[in-house]
């Protein structure tokens, strides 16, 4: 796979067909990939695919300008979709190479699982249904399911459905429950205990708006934090004014997130931002049957009007 | 260079730097329909008595409950009757400036920055051309300099706005027209029907009045795009980058060098400026400014 | 006065004496986040898992968000109260290239103007030093002249020597602070050995390298090479989870907050990596992305060095660690381009 996705992504460039290719290349750290965002078609040779490639790259798409050729997971593909919907790329402008995703392991959940920070760790392979972590000349097992991201374990779309190259055998949903954990837990607490819960989560933010800035939906030039005139939100990481934001910034995303995780996975303190975001995507699904990124002509949501609207006040 | 020593502002309220001192409006002009003066004094008598800046300074005046933004004196410091500030309104802080009156209370903290070198004017010919909003240091000095009057050669102004609605300190600019010892001349870039002085963009019609260079120095203040179209003009006429200088504006909220956000390079213009000449502008790091 | 020594079983009564004098901050974990926590007197588990924190201890100097003076209005006028005393703090476990980036940072708040919050509570704080012994893969302070063993920027010093801290008094407030504890032991040469050894051993954990020799030339010398700066900059995404967390960034922003006829001026965490940190109301000298990412690392580098001959930086890693896109600033500097330059000059002169 990633043999062919680096000959294809050069050929891509030297045929003069794109002028950007956004991949993952390794990073600097073990177990991590990062964007790599290059015109030089010597570059592609560092492309990579493995289970560490968490970026959701179509966040870049908004920031290059000229045609790209881009990777893309299934969520990543539906993000890239959701722009297109929103008219904010043109789909001739892309050659979209998608990745077939079995999974991105989330290296927080091994740590907990092996008791060990990640720089601890000497390997962590996939092995089919297991992953296989060494650590101190010691061999561990863990079941796939139980070392990969949530919103993976929850993810509708693991294969791109919009796409010019397909990289690999596609692959099904892995629908585990255990996704939802977090969220059945605030949905069994009263109004009370949910607010002292987010209260305690909150306080910890720091207003890095690394949540914002990692969604590809957030692609505002002024976002409404940063207004003054009137001051929407007061620019201090007090915790009530914290989950002002938050709460503003899913309402903004409705419609538009999908559930792609890289909120809750940019967050440095932690906080579990996809109880919100998860929320908000099954609300939009329930009330309106919409889910974002699924079909490239389809308007978007939240700013398109059709006659027979449910409101009453719409008519 | 020939600035002036940077030195701390000795007037702290309390001992704490970012602590304003409480100061009362006593008269606000209407200089053009988005800018106007604000005249006011210390409610400390001992403090009204005893403050004291150079031309080129300037203050952190805080809307309590609003916020705090970065004016020059536009006084000078040779009329200390009452001090003087100009804003346009453009924002947040701007806007809340426009709605008081007179009588009420903002704070003030200050004097902060460098100011213009006197020392390094003193004896010389003097070139001021100003742009709009931008006239309201130079004035300051101006008058600073129209009170020493003795201490300095010939005096040159060019000032120009976009349209004759926009000139501001329309009562100075009567004052310096009837002042025999300025060479004055005021211009619009787009006249009206009652407008009998020059038409054209300042950096043009500093170009035709053609101020010499010799033994001069030319004290630019105005919105960017006319500075840089100045510099040029004054290079033209022989003036060399140490013989021009200008105020630079940033987005400030300590005002003191600490915050961080006012840099070029490695100067904070809060603290190393706003003054500054041409000069070390060239030698800046960054062309960020 | 020489070192003394205390059993990590006893640690929990040294703190609870620093106690009575002191709010005493410990490393702290929530939802798996470390931080300098107030020490609730409860235990000394961190002992078993702290490596180092999340937020960096500049939260005790510089808090993300804090009071500077509330003001009423009354018949009279405007009255301006200035905030209560702070407590004396005392931070347990503070590593070296935090406790060095506090005394980095300590220049911008002393310059011409003292600042009295930071001040305040930094002339009256005691730090207790920890040596590392499991430096984290991202950490480079041994290329900043930071030693993970040791610190001349602490009170107190502590080494791990097995089921035993070392204690080394560094200040006269470290001598004054081991000369009123009680239940230290004495020292042996033998634990000295082993804590020089051990200092040398963390010292050679620590992989990550940069040469820092020369660098601010070189970044200010390459400083208008847009293309450089714009491909380094291509992956960030300008939030602002490094310089947030960053122990030696120390930008913040003043904001009022009004009800009804009394407010409050607050001062908060801010970072040169947002768009509108230096926009003005006609224009933004920093609107594009790789202007605002040069500017990061040139001031650490070049700038700030400039002005009071160090690097703001300390290698501590957390901007490697916790960046969403693995943004590495080490690979950065390792790939600054040889510019000659007509400039010839490597900072500005006034």
């Amino acid at each position: 796979m990633e043999q062919r996705l680096r000959s294809k992504t050069r050929a891509l460039l030297e045929q003069g067909k794109v002028d950007w290719i956004i991949g993952f290349e390794p990073g600097s750290l073990k177990f991590t990939t990062t964007p790599l965002i290059t015109k030089d078609k010597n570059d592609t040779d560092r492309l990579v695919i493995n289970p560490f490639i968490v970026n959701n790259l179509a966040n870049f798409l908004t920031q290059v300008k000229g045609r790209v050729g881009i990777v893309v997971k299934g969520c990543d593909s539906r993000s890239v979709v959701s722009l297109i919907q929103d008219n904010k790329v043109a789909r001739e402008d892309l050659v979209i190479l998608g990745i077939p995703c079995t999974g991105v392991i989330d290296l927080s959940k091994i740590e907990k699982l092996v008791g060990k920070d990640r720089d601890e760790l000497n390997d962590i392979a996939r092995e089919g249904d297991k992953v296989i972590i060494r650590v101190n000349g010691k061999k561990k097992e863990f079941p796939t399911t139980q070392t990969l991201f949530d919103n993976c374990l929850a993810c509708e779309l693991p294969t791109p459905q919009e796409y010019d190259i397909l990289l690999g055998e596609p692959s099904s949903p892995i629908a585990n429950p255990a996704a939802q954990e977090g969220i059945k837990k605030l949905k069994q607490m009263t109004p009370e205990q949910r607010w002292i819960f987010w209260e305690g989560e909150l306080s910890r933010c720091i207003r890095c708006y690394a949540c914002r800035n990692v969604c590809p939906a957030c692609f505002c030039q002024r976002c409404f934090v940063e207004e003054t005139e009137p001051q929407w939100v007061f620019p201090a990481p007090r915790w009530q004014d914290n989950l002002i934001f938050q709460i503003t910034r899913n309402i903004h995303v409705a419609g538009r997130c999908t559930d792609c995780g890289e909120c809750e996975r940019a967050c440095p303190v932690n906080i579990p931002l996809r109880s919100l975001t998860r929320e908000m995507y099954d609300i939009v699904g329930e009330l309106f049957q919409f889910k974002a990124g699924m079909d490239k002509d389809a308007p978007p949501l939240m700013t398109h009007y059709e006659e027979k609207e449910a409101e009453d006040f719409f008519r | 260079m020939t600035t002036t020593n940077i030195r701390p502002s000795k007037f702290l309220a309390q001992d704490n730097v970012y602590l304003p001192h409480i100061a009362v409006i006593e008269r606000i002009i209407e200089e053009t329909p988005g800018i106007r003066t604000l005249h006011f004094n210390f409610k400390d008598g001992k403090l009204k008595k005893e403050f004291s800046f150079e031309s080129g300074q300037f203050g952190e005046y805080s809307i309590f409950g609003i916020g705090e933004a970065p004016f020059c004196i536009s006084s000078s410091p040779t009329r200390r009757h009452h001090l003087e500030f100009t804003a346009q309104r453009v924002g947040r802080v701007t806007n809340a400036l426009h709605r008081l009156g007179v009588g009420a209370e903002i704070g003030f903290r200050g004097p902060y920055g460098n100011s213009f070198p006197l020392d390094f004017l003193k004896d010389k010919n003097l070139v001021f051309v100003g742009g709009g909003i931008g006239l309201a240091p130079l004035r300051s000095l101006i008058w600073n300099v129209i009170d020493n009057r003795d201490k300095y050669k010939n005096i040159a102004l060019v000032y120009g706005a976009r349209s004759p609605a926009d000139l501001c300190f329309k009562y100075d600019l009567d004052a310096w027209g009837k002042d025999k010892t300025i060479k004055f001349v005021t211009t619009v870039d787009r006249g009206d029907a009652s407008w009998t002085g020059r038409v054209g963009v300042v950096p043009k019609i500093l170009e035709e009045v053609a101020p010499s260079a010799k033994n001069a120095v030319a004290i630019v203040c105005g919105p960017p795009i006319m500075i840089r179209f100045t510099f040029p003009v004054l290079e033209k006429l022989g003036f060399t980058p140490e013989q021009m200088l200008t105020t630079l504006e940033k987005r400030m909220k300590c005002g003191i060098g600490k915050c961080g956000r006012c840099n070029i390079g490695n100067i904070y213009v809060c603290r190393d400026g706003p003054v500054f000449s041409y000069e070390q502008i060239k030698s800046f790091v960054s062309s960020e400014y | 006065m020489t070192s003394k020594k205390v059993t990590k079983r006893d640690v929990i009564k040294l703190l609870n004496q620093w106690r009575q004098e002191f709010a005493v901050f410990v490393p702290s974990i929530e939802s798996g986040v470390a931080t300098m926590a107030r020490w609730e007197g409860k235990d000394t588990s961190f002992l078993d898992w702290y490596r180092n924190t999340v937020i960096p201890p500049k939260a005790n100097f510089l808090p993300p968000m804090e009071e500077m003076f509330r003001f009423r209005k009354d018949r009279e006028g405007y009255n301006i109260e200035l905030p209560p005393d702070g407590e004396k703090q005392l931070i347990f476990g503070i590593r070296p290239c935090d406790a060095r980036a506090l005394a980095i940072i300590d220049a911008n708040f002393r310059d011409l103007y003292q600042d009295p919050y930071y001040l305040s509570r930094r002339n009256s704080a005691v730090l207790v030093g920890l040596g590392c012994t499991n430096p984290h893969d991202s950490c480079f302070c041994t290329s900043l002249g930071v030693s993970p063993g040791e610190s001349a920027d602490v009170d107190l010093m502590l080494t791990d020597i097995g089921d035993e801290f070392l204690l080394e008094p560094i200040s006269a407030a470290g001598k004054e602070l081991i000369a009123r504890s009680r239940g230290l032991k004495e020292v042996t040469k033998d634990d000295e050995t082993r804590a020089k050894e051990i200092k040398e051993t963390s010292y050679n954990k620590v992989t990550r390298k940069i040469n820092a020799e020369g660098i601010g030339a070189k970044l200010l010398a390459g400083f208008d090479d847009q293309d450089y700066w714009e491909k380094v900059a291509a992956k960030c995404i300008s939030c602002g989870i490094c310089t947030l967390l960053c122990p030696t960034c120390y930008c913040f922003d003043i904001n009022d907050e009004l009800t009804k006829q009394q407010g409050t001026r607050f001062r908060s965490w801010d970072s040169c990596a947002f768009p509108i940190y230096t926009k003005m109301p006609m224009e933004n000298p920093r609107q594009e992305k790789w202007r605002r990412v040069r500017q990061k690392v040139c001031h650490k580098f070049g700038f700030y060095p400039t002005n009071f001959n160090v690097i703001a930086c300390t290698g501590c890693g957390r901007c490697i660690r916790l960046c969403p896109v693995n943004w590495d600033i080490t690979q950065v500097l390792e790939s600054v381009p040889l510019i000659e330059t007509k400039r010839g000059k490597a900072s500005n002169t006034l």
